[in-house]
């Protein structure tokens, strides 16, 4: 009966059920109501969301994309920038902000493919080279830079939700349909699970590892651009801290659904989460700010173990009943679903 | 005389297989004893029981360290009792440099506060290496960076460091199976330097040049029986060949087989790792085996032709068009299949199912107006399953859930549905049961009788015995001998092997 339940897979949805139980018996009304359902749903979930993408993409492929943070940042400066001069309008600036970014994660898959750097480094460099750009052209905010006819795409509201989370809804599934549904994604994740295999497989590889952080650099622009539509305004404090929420997501997702990371286990995770935060935040009212980096850390530990817990379990399973015919393959990589192993570095 | 290490009336059995039966071994106070034998005569199992990996059969289990009785089977009284060891892998930790390496075996000396004596560690090191005759190493380097035959040097300095203090016996496994030819000669300077100290060695080989090179006596295992143990001066090449294999075989040149037409496949100067300029044709239909002992090129040879090595020089032509070097998707749009040895390093791709292990070379062919068609590629893949017998709980099962037999067929399966002209096999059995290794000999004739050209890699005679309707033996890097018809048998392909390494060296 406990193995049909599947907690290994689906332990974020029965986390977020729980959630919504408890917090609704303690909290009732305040919990439940359409502001905090709204509040949760787009606030910092959107930021968070869009960065969780970014991250999933180069992770399929084994390569980390720590720059997205910093990526973020920059899409908004750079829109805030040109968009507070006149010979730019809002719409191309936008543009322009974004194709620096996919300029940047190509910057840093000339690195990672070309000079064999271990993406873990490679991106952590360029985001710190990123971060010294950001703070030499805008020491300090840039503030009403957009006009409101441009910030209208993104926070008109349809159906009470603003659009923002309804392009960000597009994305996800245009990640889900490349990941799932074509042969592009098969080959991503073929990379990520065994780099020598797939190249001998005829595939791509440098290509794939080098596209999936050109395209991580974009999706983390477009999180910036949420913000030109969202806040509007570019302060120095903006962009760092969503890195963890969004890596957090990416693995405890990775532990749910399909034992690799997928798009639907990512944002499962990240509401489970979010949710879980909320009800937090209206139970201790004052002082709250651990609670989010806590809350994050204590189910990311705890999801991923209990994923690699299965995986162990099998191996000893394996090891036990086999004999002269031992399997070859390093067992961990092999069984354990754990994002750790998909994503060796 | 006095016998450093005794072992009498050994056996070991692994389901199935008797790895040794009744061996009997003798080493004298500073000799080196070789220890010889084809891939499964059972001198790896020797070594092992004697490391304690491999416990011995019941019974009998007698050994001695000079007359001191030894527990076969228990590492720690090897060591305890005064054998050495160096692995063919060495054991070295490759990002700590020599001093650390021999510490952490040796135990580091420590001074106040647990602090390591740096010093003295450099000085114990320096002077190991340099009653190696190699004082000249860098100490302070990881030893990843180092030459081969510095690594084997290191190893040894780690194995004798503490040696006056009760160690009586070297054991060195095929030292020189990865070391290049002149790393080689710097390694038997060492030996020698060894031998004139007066250190016992126990040296496990294939090359019987090195025998003759640096050993006293001779033990040789077949089929794991022990079939002679004698002093190499009464002892000729051939004479020991002979005891090798087990047959005499008057030695006969092979004729190529006359085929009419065209060839498939040409390889013309092909070299790079350990081949050096390797030439040979194949036709439709035909298996060709590619024999040698390690180091002779065999075990390069089809990563040069499929891409998975960057060749030195070299052309493969097949069908007229060339497959270009290092380019394995090239090679594989050509029309070549290749399923690699060490398979879970270079095959399978573990965090992913059967299904998509199995269709990774082509997923596109079940990418139907825009969408992967899911229904589709499962049923191909049972299809899969179900011809080639493919033991799994389904299409779905993560690839490391099968064992090692299963994933092969997998492999096979991943390379036959790409309808190659060309199938590169390498090592195709390689630790795989039975049952199993007959099933995929049989998919290799099927694939042949379609008119596919195959060429198998491997160390296991029997199977290209079995397979192949030629077999081309390699020594050096370079074809010595290309066998047909009768001349592909078991002990005349190793005889060719043994016999060519010496003429060609």
């Amino acid at each position: 009966m406990i193995q049909r339940l599947r907690f290994d897979k689906y332990s974020a949805l029965y986390l977020w059920a729980l959630f919504m139980v408890f917090f609704t018996a303690t909290k009732g009304g305040t919990f439940l109501s359409w502001t905090s359902f709204k509040l949760v749903l787009t606030d910092p979930a959107a930021y968070t969301g869009a960065l969780a993408l970014a991250f999933l993409v180069p992770l399929a492929t084994g390569t980390y994309d720590l720059a997205i943070g910093a990526n973020m940042s920059m899409a908004l400066v750079i829109s805030a920038h040109l968009a507070s001069t006149d010979k730019t309008s809002d719409v191309a600036a936008m543009f322009i902000a974004l194709g620096a970014c996919g300029i940047a994660g190509f910057v840093s898959g000339f690195f990672v493919v070309k000079l064999r750097v271990n993406s873990f480094i490679a991106t952590l460099g360029m985001s710190q080279v990123i971060t010294a750009f950001i703070q030499l052209t805008s020491s300090q905010s840039i503030n009403s830079a957009f006009s409101d006819g441009y910030r209208d795409i993104g926070r008109r509201e349809l159906f009470g939700l603003p659009l923002f989370m309804y392009y960000l809804a597009i994305l996800a599934i245009i990640v889900w349909y490349v990941f799932e549904h074509t042969p592009v994604g098969r080959h991503m994740f073929a990379t990520g699970g065994n780099p020598e295999a797939a190249r001998l497989a005829g595939l791509r590889t440098d290509r794939l590892v080098w596209g999936s952080l050109v395209a991580s650099g974009m999706i983390a622009g477009f999180a910036g651009i949420i913000a030109t539509w969202k806040v509007g305004n570019y302060a120095a404090t903006f962009g760092p801290g969503f890195l963890f929420p969004a890596i957090a997501a990416v693995f405890f997702g990775a532990s749910q659904l399909k034992g690799r990371p997928n798009v639907w286990g990512t944002f499962i995770a990240l509401y489970a989460l979010a949710w879980g935060i909320k009800g937090l935040q209206l139970t201790f009212i004052s002082n709250t700010r651990w609670i989010e980096p806590l809350f994050q850390g204590v189910s990311l530990l705890a999801a991923v173990s209990l994923a690699s817990h299965q995986g162990i379990v099998k191996i000893r399973k394996r090891k036990g009943g086999a004999d002269g015919d031992a399997p070859s393959t390093p067992a961990i990589s092999a069984d354990a679903p754990t994002p750790a192993a998909q994503a060796t570095v | 005389m006095t016998s450093v290490l005794r072992i009498e009336h050994l056996s070991k059995t692994f389901p199935g297989q008797v790895a040794l039966s009744d061996v009997s071994i003798d080493v004298a106070a500073g000799e080196v004893h070789a220890l010889v034998g084809q891939n499964g005569s059972g001198k790896s199992t020797l070594i092992k029981v004697l490391a304690g990996y491999h416990q011995p059969d019941g019974g009998e289990r007698r050994a001695w360290v000079r007359d001191e009785p030894l527990e076969l089977g228990d590492g720690q009284a090897a060591i305890a009792a005064g054998i050495r060891f160096v692995h063919q892998d060495l054991g070295l930790v490759g990002m700590l440099n020599a001093v650390e390496n021999i510490a952490l075996t040796a135990g580091y000396q420590t001074g106040r506060g647990a602090r390591i004596r740096w010093r003295d560690e450099a000085r114990r090191t320096t002077e190991a290496l340099d009653r190696l005759g190699l004082g000249h190493v860098d100490i302070k380097s990881p030893v990843d960076s180092l030459p081969p035959s510095h690594r084997t040097a290191i190893a040894i300095a780690r194995a004798l460091v503490g040696w006056e203090e009760g160690a009586h016996l070297l054991i060195l496994d095929e030292p020189t199976a990865t070391l290049p030819g002149d790393d080689v000669e710097r390694l038997f300077e060492v030996i020698h330097r060894l031998k004139a100290r007066g250190v016992s060695i126990l040296y496990v080989s294939h090359h019987l040049d090195e025998v003759f090179e640096l050993a006293d006596r001779v033990t040789v295992l077949r089929d794991g029986k022990k079939t002679a143990s004698v002093p190499v001066g009464d002892l000729d090449h051939k004479g020991l060949v002979e005891l090798i294999v087990g047959h005499h075989i008057e030695t006969t040149s092979a004729t190529d087989a006359a085929v009419e037409g065209e060839p498939t496949l040409a390889v013309r100067g092909l070299s790079g790792g350990s081949v050096h300029g390797v030439d040979f044709d194949a036709w439709p239909g035909e298996i060709v085996g590619l024999a040698g002992i390690t180091g002779s090129g065999r075990e390069h040879v089809l990563g040069l032709i499929a891409g998975q090595l960057p060749r030195d020089g070299g052309t493969v032509m097949l069908e007229g068009s060339a497959i270009e070097n290092f380019q394995p998707r090239q090679a594989i749009q050509a029309g070549v299949a290749f399923v690699p040895a060490e398979r879970g390093l270079r095959g399978t791709i573990g965090p992913m199912s059967v299904r998509e292990n199995l269709s990774i070379c082509d997923v596109g062919r079940h990418f139907l107006k825009g969408r992967l068609r899911r229904g589709d590629e499962v049923g191909e893949t049972n299809d899969w399953i179900d011809r080639l017998a493919i033991k799994t709980s389904g299409t779905e099962a993560l690839i490391g859930s099968l064992s090692g037999g299963n994933q092969q067929k997998v492999m096979f399966g991943k390379a036959l549905r790409l309808a190659p002209k060309l199938l590169l096999l390498d090592e195709p059995t390689q630790g795989i049961d039975i049952g199993a290794k007959d099933q995929i000999h049989r998919l290799v004739d099927e694939a042949s009788a379609q008119g596919v050209v195959t060429v198998v890699a491997s160390t296991d005679t029997d199977e290209l015995v079995r397979l192949c309707h030629r077999v081309i033996v390699l020594a050096n890097g370079r074809v010595v001998a290309t066998l047909v018809g009768d001349h592909i048998a078991t002990e005349h392909i190793e005889h060719t092997q043994l016999e060519s390494s010496r003429r060609a060296s």
